[in-house]
């Protein structure tokens, strides 16, 4: 099922928590809806689940406009945090609740129940109650409670954050895979880049209620729309130096210098924000960008970290293992096409 | 390490001492209660007092109901007890459910102005309470030990403390599934407050067996009267035969202990768990 969103706002009495947003999500997609904490993800769902009435805008299932409709009747299936599940009930009992109240015949919500817990892998533990079982079971059971009513569209809220690390990544690929085996549109909130660059078809990426940039991941990753969702996305952070235009160079703060082909257009005297990703900064190139002072070197594993400055501005860079480099070393630095951008300094508006 | 080891032993016992004696003290009295129920009219006022019963016959009991309508006490005391109790469970869990996950206008007004009510004590309501019963036309009638108890603030207002403890997020997961307030109370809220609730009503109902004051003066009539109000209208009648009184106290106690006793687990679960485990 399709879902249109139109200029959706939601005021509470002091602050606006989500803001003029509008998006459509294909059917059949996965969509990682993603921001800061308190950026208005949660209240978002609600809205679309129909447990928050919006203050303005509009919510479209298909050509079907479900703005005023009560949450029962929309067809969603919900998985919190917390997973929510009734803890004096089994787990059969608790994947079948959602049939007995739709009055579904025992036998058939039984046999329903029964095939949902297979596919996510508790049919075992049918018995059980949820608090003889893990966090990653339990989560197990509320997706399965959420599915077994055939939802037109399966909404999650931040459904890995109370699991550890390694079950974290074993629960969002099942999700993945129980998503791609049911086929059903799913909205997935996250505030973990990764959590949300793996699993995604798309990512909605919000910051304060506002839509920053919705995009698949790579292009999020490789294209962001502005200053935020650069500094958002990728591990190390990416790195940002201040800097103004001059004579089409970017003049750094502490006088580097930094000659890049995307910032000739911008016009003189314009403040900016220089992004580079650790992976585009390359350094002792013959083909420089800019001069910079090798500060510390880092061999972790595989990869070797330099910290070097550029002017005043010290950044992270991944340097060859077979290099090596001196501290205090002046090297030559080049700037790849792919992971460096320009940005306004004031705005965070993508200027290259 | 040892001489540690040592002072704990000895602190130990001096607890399970301290305990023994206060189980004892707490015991005693019913203990003498019930064996003076068995015993004749000269053991009891022996001395040294008679610790055991020389025959276990129930002729004081039967003596007892004999001079007394006990049976009808005991009647209109499982009346009063059951009649109140359902209805202000129901109340209860109703009104903590309203106040715990609902939103209506001056919800929060509402609430503090019942918790000040609580303030006032029952001996002041009891006046007021009679002028109502007499205008409802209910003075001497078994309905006017129910009416007045047909919700209880203080019940309902550690109801809504458990409630308030069960997450949100299971109601709005219900909610989703298209349940409605109603079925949610029963289906979900009540079966996981189900200790408190037994607590609740365990307390509701040993209070209401108990109560003396008000049976006492919304009664005029020995067949409208329950046992402690009936219980104190024979010792008064009855002069001095001790055992005749252990007899019908026993009466009055017996069915409260084992109340107890079958829904003491229920009750220590209730106290000790108190909150729900997220
Ligand atoms: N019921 C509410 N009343 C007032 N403010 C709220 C309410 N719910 C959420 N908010 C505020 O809206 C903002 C967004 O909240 P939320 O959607 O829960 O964020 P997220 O899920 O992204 O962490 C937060 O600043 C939060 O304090
Ligand atoms: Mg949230």
């Amino acid at each position: 099922m399709k879902v249109t969103i139109k200029n959706l706002t939601k005021r509470f009495s002091d602050m606006t928590a989500v803001n003029d947003f509008s998006a459509v999500i294909e059917s059949g997609e996965l969509i990682a809806l993603l921001g800061p904490s308190g950026c208005g993800k949660s209240t978002m769902l609600n809205m679309i689940s129909g447990i928050l009435a919006p203050t303005e805008g509009k919510i479209f299932f298909d050509d079907e406009d479900v703005t005023d409709l009560s949450p029962e009747k929309r067809g969603v299936g919900l998985v919190f945090q917390n997973y929510a599940l009734y803890p004096h009930m089994t787990v059969l009992e608790n994947i079948c609740f959602p049939l007995e109240i739709k009055k579904v015949p025992k036998e058939e919500r039984i046999a329903r129940a029964k095939e949902m817990a297979k596919l996510v892998h508790v049919d075992t533990m049918l018995d059980r109650k949820p608090g003889q079982m893990s966090g990653g079971q339990q989560q197990r059971v509320a997706i399965a409670r959420a599915l077994v009513k055939q939802p037109r569209i399966l909404l999650l809220d931040e459904p890995l954050s109370n699991l550890d690390a390694r079950l974290r990544i074993e629960m969002r690929e099942e999700i993945r895979r129980i998503q791609q085996e049911t086929g059903v549109t799913t909205i997935f909130v996250t505030h973990d880049q990764e959590e949300a660059m793996s699993i995604s078809d798309h990512i909605v990426l919000m910051k304060d209620g506002f839509l920053q940039q919705y995009a698949k991941p790579q292009e999020l990753y490789d294209e962001p729309a502005n200053c935020f969702v650069a500094d958002f996305l990728g591990n190390p952070p990416i790195n940002k130096a201040n800097g103004v235009i001059k004579n089409g160079k970017i003049v750094l703060e502490g006088d580097c210098e930094v000659e890049l082909e995307a910032a000739k257009n911008i016009a003189e005297g314009r403040e900016v924000t220089l992004s580079m990703r650790a992976e585009a900064i390359i350094v002792g190139e013959a083909e420089k960008a800019c001069v910079g002072t090798v500060e510390e070197v880092y061999v972790m594993g595989k990869e070797v970290l330099a910290y070097v400055s550029l002017g005043t501005t010290k950044v992270r860079a991944y340097i060859d293992a077979e290099k090596t480099f001196d501290k205090g070393q002046t090297v030559n630095i080049g700037l790849k096409k792919r992971g460096v951008f320009v940005f306004d300094k004031e705005t965070g508006e993508r200027l290259a | 390490m040892k001489k540690l080891f040592k002072n704990l032993s000895f602190g130990r016992v001096l607890i399970y001492l301290f305990l023994t004696v206060g189980a004892i003290t707490m015991v005693f009295p019913f203990y003498w209660m019930i064996t003076g129920a068995f015993k004749s009219g000269t053991e009891i006022i022996s001395f040294p007092p008679v610790w055991f019963p020389t025959s276990f016959a129930l002729t004081n009991f039967v003596e007892a109901f004999e001079r007394a309508p006990f049976l009808s006490y005991f009647i209109n005391s499982v009346v009063a007890m059951v009649g109140s109790v359902s209805i202000c469970s129901f109340t209860t869990i109703v009104g903590a459910f309203a106040f715990s996950k609902l939103d209506f206008p001056f919800k929060n007004v509402l609430l503090a102005l019942l918790l000040g009510l609580m303030m006032v004590p029952f001996e002041m309501i009891v006046i007021t309470n009679f002028r109502t019963i007499i205008d409802l036309g209910l003075y001497d009638n078994i309905l006017a030990l129910i009416v007045p108890f047909t919700s209880s603030i203080f019940y309902m207002y550690i109801l809504k403390g458990f409630f308030d403890s069960i997450p949100n997020s299971l109601y709005q997961a219900a909610r989703v599934d298209g349940c409605s307030n109603w079925k949610y109370l029963w289906k979900v809220m009540v079966p996981i407050a189900k200790p408190s609730l037994v607590t609740i009503i365990l307390l509701n109902a040993i209070a209401s067996w108990n109560s003396f004051l008000w049976p006492s003066l919304a009664i005029l009539n020995k067949v409208n009267k329950t046992l402690p109000f009936g219980l104190y209208s024979f010792v008064n009648e009855g002069g001095s035969r001790t055992e005749l009184m252990m007899a019908a106290s026993t009466i009055v106690v017996l069915p409260m202990i084992i109340l107890f006793l079958f829904a003491r687990k229920q009750i220590v679960n209730g106290v000790a768990r108190g909150g729900l485990k997220g």
